[in-house]
């Protein structure tokens, strides 16, 4: 690995640690079932600036969603450490890392995940009631919330009366909720067509803009890379290049 | 930097509200799970029911008997009793069979205050002293017949101008004792019948349970990263079920006890079913099964409602149910 390479691995401010919202050291996950064993990730390393853009790149199952998992506080990894705002979530109690799911981290995820039996408004307001808002409070809130994405009016609709690209974005509201640092979007588009998944990405860089909030997507789909700060590339659990746009389209037109 | 906080535990109001907000929309799925409750509940209550009914059918039967045995004593000392003057005391409280018996003899002349003119004196009742008026009663007697219903009442070899005495008594022990052993057998078998109908029941109870917090999973899942505690998901299993458990025990309680109330009405006569049924035993066996209906559900969901709260996050996500 070159010096450049590993600027960009640790990210350009390398030099302030605190800097960081998200590290992860030699992430390690097996997974076992009776005598097989997948090394999901195969020693993932990784820094996350504060109010990025971070796409993670990968076919499919190269452990992109087993590396959101451990950064985003899901599950444990084999080995490895994760910080979060240099805290090491190893060290958290349940209470503790549900208050860290409940505020610091917001999920979004590819089959949307919205509660089938609540309405938008009560999705949105869910995670308010978690943090322990009253329901007026979380009301007025939720409903701020769902006009920044632009579904005010829908507000009292159960998901499944929506398209998919609306129920999306009421999951990126619900996980704009508790006003987290970071969310966590893995492959908030993969459910979606062309034009719905490109609305999704520029909801994500308006409210990065507007929020200032860190986000990190997963994706297979090149298209998703235009609105990103870095793009991690994933493969067989081993993070293998971090590269920027820029070179992305040098890249892609090298082969043209 | 803010540092991390602790979670707070939502209260049982929160969960109620979420928990009935579940129930009434998934109303269908709710039924599902609910089946499995009402079907074990009603195939208890339908046992208890058939218990009770044949239970009390067969004691009405052996106290009807039993009274006709007695009446035949009557009958042999004073030959067919329409109209004959019997003269009764009643000493103490009367047995069902004692009931039923002087219901026989309505078609005879009794008379309470004397014995003037009686064939026959019947000393009925449990007491074990002399009735005060024995003597005047006995000694206006013309025939001076006595037919005691208790055998070792001491007052009556005293009544020494008694020209016979006849116990019912030893009839009356010879049919308890038979009764009694047929008891024994009979409660063996309705213990071993209720026992396999709980069986039944937990097993229809567990495993609409099971199914309805599995197929849950991904939700479940969804909850843990918005920042539900394991203790909220629990709750919540635990409320819904509950909930669950006792509408479908009412209503497998009330399906099970009437129709096995109008199966065995029938096959016996609803007339002799009325007359024995001991409705309040009924209805606290009622009672009773919907309770232990809601118990069962609630220790069911125990199981799956930890497991599925205990359950990484990540691997709850995952599962596609
Ligand atoms: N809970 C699990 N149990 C067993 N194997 C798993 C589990 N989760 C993921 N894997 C395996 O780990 C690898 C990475 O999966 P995943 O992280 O889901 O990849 P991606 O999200 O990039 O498609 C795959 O081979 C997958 O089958
Ligand atoms: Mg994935």
């Amino acid at each position: 690995m070159t010096q450049e390479q590993e600027a960009l691995f640790a990210g350009e401010g390398s030099t302030e640690k605190a800097g960081f919202v998200i590290r992860a050291v030699d992430v390690r996950k097996v997974y076992r079932m009776g005598e097989s064993e997948t090394h999901a990730l195969r020693g993932a390393s990784l820094d996350v600036h504060r109010g990025e853009y971070l796409s993670i790149m990968g076919p499919s199952g190269s452990g992109k969603t087993t590396f959101f998992n451990m950064i985003g506080g899901l599950d444990k990894p084999t080995s490895g450490k994760v910080y979060i705002d240099q805290v090491d979530i190893a060290q958290l109690d349940p209470f503790e890392l549900a208050w860290l799911r409940c505020r610091k981290v917001g999920y979004v995820f590819q089959t949307f995940n919205l509660i089938q039996v609540m309405t938008c408004l009560e999705n949105v307001m869910l995670p308010m009631a978690f943090a322990g808002l009253d329901d007026e409070e979380a009301r007025e809130k939720a409903i701020g919330i769902l006009e920044r994405v632009g579904l005010k009016e829908r507000a009292l609709h159960k998901p499944a009366e929506m398209s998919g690209g609306q129920q999306q974005r009421v999951a990126i509201a619900r996980s704009l909720a508790n006003s987290p640092d970071i969310i966590l979007a893995d492959e908030p588009t993969g459910n979606l067509d062309l034009k719905t998944g490109e609305e999704i990405i520029n909801l994500f860089d308006r409210l990065r803009k507007e929020l200032g909030v860190t986000i990190i997507s997963a994706t297979h789909d090149l298209k998703m890379l235009r609105a990103s700060d870095r793009i991690v590339w994933i493969e067989d659990g081993r993070i293998t290049r971090v590269s920027t746009p820029e070179e992305m389209n040098i890249a892609v037109s090298e082969v043209h | 930097m803010e540092k991390i906080g602790k979670q707070v535990h939502l209260g049982f109001r929160r969960a109620l509200r979420i928990a009935m907000q579940g129930i009434r929309i998934r109303f269908g799925r709710s039924l599902v799970t609910i089946s499995g409750v009402v079907l074990g509940i009603a195939f208890l209550m339908s046992n208890l029911t058939g218990q009770i009914i044949q239970k009390a059918v067969a004691s009405e039967r052996d106290q009807r008997q039993t009274a006709t045995l007695m009446l035949t004593m009557v009958q042999s000392e004073v030959g067919a009793i329409a109209g004959k003057p019997i003269a009764v005391i009643v000493n103490g409280k009367l047995s069902p069979v004692e009931e039923k018996l002087l219901l026989l003899l309505a078609p005879a002349k009794l008379q309470r205050d004397t014995a003037a003119g009686a064939a026959l004196l019947l000393v009925l009742g449990d007491a074990r002293e002399a009735p005060a008026s024995l003597a005047a009663l006995t000694a206006a007697m013309s025939q001076r017949v006595v037919l005691d219903a208790v055998r070792d009442r001491r007052y009556m070899p005293g009544a020494a101008d008694v020209r016979r005495e006849v116990f019912f008594g030893e009839e009356l022990e010879q049919q308890e004792k038979e009764l009694r052993e047929k008891a024994i057998q009979q409660s063996f078998r309705t213990r071993w019948i209720i026992v396999v109908s709980l069986l039944v029941t937990v097993i229809g109870v567990s495993n609409a349970l099971l199914m309805s917090v599995t197929e849950r999973f991904r939700e479940i899942g969804t909850m843990k990263c918005l920042g539900a505690l394991s203790q909220f998901i629990r709750m919540l299993f635990l409320i819904e079920s509950s909930v669950l458990g006792m509408a479908g025990s009412l209503i497998g309680t009330l399906i099970g006890g009437l129709l096995s109330f109008v199966v065995y009405g029938a096959s016996y006569q609803f007339g002799l079913v009325m007359e024995s049924m001991p409705f309040g035993l009924w209805i606290v066996s009622g009672l009773a099964s919907v309770v232990a209906g809601t118990l069962l559900s609630v220790l069911a969901a125990i199981y799956p409602a930890t497991f599925a709260a205990r359950m990484v996050p990540a691997s709850a996500l995952r599962s596609t149910v």
